[in-house]
């Protein structure tokens, strides 16, 4: 029996390129680096990951992803320990589990026992007011001892262009409208006042442009590489390797090592495409992954390369990194606000996030596309939708991204029977 | 002649349903939703006003398919009989964003009207107003209460009358506070399901306030309803029957804390225009959608020594999580017992749960 019909095994995907295994290791030396400078007494902020790091960057307030400590938990297969945590506590462990995880290490009584040594205890969280949820946890990690919550709002809009991928990078204005904009960007000046007042830190103007230049650089070189994955035949790499060598750069976006690993990653790219290298030798299918990332079985996208030739080519990490955070203008915070008044609406969000969807699969000759719909109300069904009235077969797998405990022993059998029956019919 | 509170329930048990014939013939028929919409500008447009509820005891197969099972059933419903007709023929649909249901709720009418025209759904349009506590969010709100107003005024042709209706809706908000003492009284003048539908009856602004005063006058002679005492805690009830089942146990309803009970009696706006209704809505009552656990603990201890309530009961619908966060703060800051009803289907409670935990003495 092949590997794909194991139920209940769970791996963490082989890792190929040079970028993502430094990126790696730039993320432990930094972390380690991060708790030095917190247990000497430095501030410490956690943000969730679609507000604006870049204040903290330009600010040099040492500062956490929540996002990427929720998927390192995963990955070493302890959100269980952290969502019984939660529950012990008397909340609910089957609630927006990728922020609840987090919060379980608030209330870790051993938190030097987590990875990589552990999270430090924040001083300052930062999150947005989105869903019914997320407020209310970091509300409630915000009332332990020491920690500040400072919440961004989440604002919608009625009527909104469809194609705002070609808007953004210079036309977001009309993209997000301006009443988001000036809400956010007026948030965003109190919270510089905010931290200039809590950290004693001060913020540069100067400083800061330069930190939106660079992020601007790095994604830039995102887009690159995207564009020549989408074009290259084979696909030169999968999504375990694009994903570690966007994201842990995306966390430190705003520096100069992470806009030149973003380089040597379009470089290595150019460099697979040239050679001709295949990430699936004997490539009979374009897979494409819709969804957080399956941090706990990262494995799970190279499970159908053997016996089936099928390579996932695409996830959103790469992709948002291309189309979603490029914004120029003469007015940095208003560019920073556009970047994040909307951000979720490009992944989760119809028109916005099925047409883009659509113009990837297009973009990146998709055979077909996993979908990983989460128990929570973003729903799915403008996504599939949108891909099968354009000819991209769809299946959904219900799980959450980082608790085990919903992700059946059937799903790989599930894929592979539907590549079977539908994709490489 | 039926007393007010025979037709306070008759019109209650009209809820939802289609306007019928237009009271004037021509007034634009609106179905909302949302607990902070600001109903005030519905009526300073003259529109035929429908709060949109769901109906558990129907399916709601179509709106599963379009909203996921992982947005709260009662949107779902919702949108299930506005795809059915239920509602009748309306013009246009509101949606606020006092929870995440509702907003992609919002999402699944437009996008629905996008790419399946042939629904046949009514246009549908946003109030995004936010609750942080902030002058920031005060001043969104504002803008947002502004575009709608002028919304208003396109689609109606006229301009509105919003002193008028402000005065109206806050003469409501002031009879239903006093109704709602009927409740508080002890033993209750009113049991939980009536004051649903005395809260939620549906009729125009004027008919009710009409209603509610006869049915102040009417107090001395309503009956009288000596059981266990509860708070509601949780989901919102846009139908009664977990109210109906709780109470069919010996148990009479005296307080709770969502957008159908005594949340919608918060108030007044007073003078001030748009500048006071949008002060007035950003603040509202905390709804667990909305508030902090911290916030919602504080309101349930001051609720429940208001309401002399013996058991606090949190009630959590599946699909609809936030007030399962709630609950042990409210636990902490009560005197009461307190018990947690979590993942709830829509429109039933878990009585054999209710009654391990707390049985009531009959």
């Amino acid at each position: 029996m092949s590997d794909v019909r194991t139920p209940g095994s769970t791996s963490r995907g082989v890792k190929s390129l040079a970028t993502a295994a430094e990126a790696g290791a730039h993320q432990r030396e930094w972390f380690a680096d991060l708790r030095r400078r917190v247990a000497a007494g430095e501030p410490f902020a956690l943000l969730n990951a679609d507000v604006p790091h870049e204040i903290f960057r330009t600010m040099d307030i040492p500062y956490a992803v929540g996002q990427w400590w929720a998927s390192l938990v995963a990955a070493k297969q302890r959100s269980g320990h952290y969502l019984e945590l939660v529950r012990r506590r008397g909340y609910p462990d089957y609630s927006e589990q990728y922020n609840a995880v987090t919060l379980g290490a608030a209330f870790d009584p051993e938190p030097e026992a987590g990875p990589w040594g552990g999270l430090p205890r924040p001083d300052i969280i930062v999150g947005d007011a989105s869903g019914d949820v997320t407020r209310k946890i970091f509300d409630l990690w915000g009332r332990e001892p020491g920690v500040i919550f400072y919440p961004l709002e989440s604002a919608a809009e009625n009527e909104v262009p469809v194609n705002w991928w070609e808007l953004m990078p210079h036309r977001w204005e009309q993209a997000v409208g301006p009443a988001r904009l000036d809400l956010l960007t007026a948030e965003l000046e109190n919270l510089v006042r905010f931290l200039e007042t809590t950290t004693g830190r001060r913020f540069s103007e100067t400083r800061f442009r330069e930190v939106l230049a660079l992020v601007n650089e790095q994604e830039e070189w995102n887009r690159k590489a995207r564009d020549l994955i989408a074009r290259a035949r084979p696909a030169p790499l999968g999504v375990v390797d694009s994903i570690p060598s966007v994201m842990l750069p995306q966390w430190h976006r705003g520096t100069e090592w992470a806009r030149d690993i973003a380089r040597r990653f379009y470089e290595e790219v150019r460099e697979r495409v040239d050679s001709g290298h295949a990430a699936c030798p004997g490539e009979r299918a374009r897979l494409m992954w819709i969804g957080r990332g399956l941090w706990y079985d990262m494995g799970f996208y190279q499970r159908f390369q053997e016996e089936y030739g099928a390579v996932f080519v695409w996830s959103m990490y790469l992709a948002v990194a291309a189309d979603g955070y490029l914004r120029y203008g003469d007015d940095p915070m208003r560019a920073l606000a556009a970047r994040f008044a909307a951000f979720s609406d490009q992944l989760y969000t119809p028109p916005w996030s099925s047409e883009w969807y659509v113009k990837e699969a297009r973009l990146h000759g998709i055979d077909g596309v996993v979908h990983l719909v989460s128990d929570d109300p973003r729903g799915s069904y403008f996504t599939a939708r949108a891909l099968e009235a354009a000819g991209f077969p769809v299946i959904e797998i219900h799980a959450d991204n980082v608790d085990t405990r919903t992700f059946g022993d059937d799903v790989a059998a599930q894929v592979g029977r539907w590549l079977e029956d539908v994709v490489l019919t | 002649m039926p007393t007010a509170l025979a037709a306070l329930e008759e019109a209650y048990a009209r809820s939802g349903a289609p306007a019928g014939n237009r009271p004037d013939g021509r007034a634009p028929v609106v179905g909302y939703v949302g607990s902070d919409l600001p109903v005030e500008l519905l009526t300073a447009a003259g529109v035929h006003a429908l709060r949109l509820t769901g109906d558990p005891g129907s399916g709601s197969a179509p709106g599963d398919r379009y909203l996921g099972r992982g947005v709260d059933p009662a949107a779902r419903s919702v949108l299930t009989r506005l795809l059915d007709g239920s509602f009748g023929e309306l013009d246009r649909v509101v949606v606020s964003h006092d929870c995440e249901a509702s907003l992609r709720l919002f999402y699944a009418l437009r996008e629905l009207g996008r790419v399946e025209p042939g629904a046949g759904l009514p246009e549908a349009y946003l109030v995004d107003l936010r609750h942080l506590p902030h002058r920031t969010t005060t001043r969104y709100n504002r803008r947002r209460l502004g575009e709608f107003a002028a919304r208003l005024e396109t689609w109606t042709g006229r301009a509105l009358d919003l002193a008028g209706a402000v005065a109206a809706h806050d003469e409501r908000r002031r009879l239903l506070a006093a109704a709602a003492e009927l409740r508080r009284t002890v033993p209750a003048r009113l049991t939980g399901r009536q004051f649903l539908a005395v809260v939620n009856a549906a009729l125009p602004v004027a008919e009710h306030v009409a209603l509610l005063r006869r049915l102040l006058a009417e107090a001395g002679r309503l009956e009288e309803h000596p059981g266990r005492r509860v708070f509601l805690s949780g989901s919102d009830h846009d139908t009664p029957h977990v109210y109906e089942a709780v109470e069919s146990e010996g148990q009479v309803i005296v307080g709770e804390d969502h957008s159908f009970g005594d949340l919608a009696v918060e108030g007044p706006v007073g003078a001030g225009g748009l500048d006071a209704l949008a002060e007035h809505h950003h603040r509202g009552g905390p709804a667990a959608h909305r508030a902090t656990a911290g916030e919602r603990a504080a309101y349930a201890a001051a609720a429940v020594r208001r309401c002399r309530a013996e058991l606090f009961v949190a009630y959590c619908r599946a699909g609809d999580e936030a007030p399962a966060w709630d609950f042990p703060a409210q636990r902490a800051a009560l005197d009461i017992p307190a018990v947690l009803l979590e993942r709830q289907e829509y429109g039933r409670v878990d009585l054999a749960a209710l009654r391990k935990e707390h049985p009531c003495p009959m």
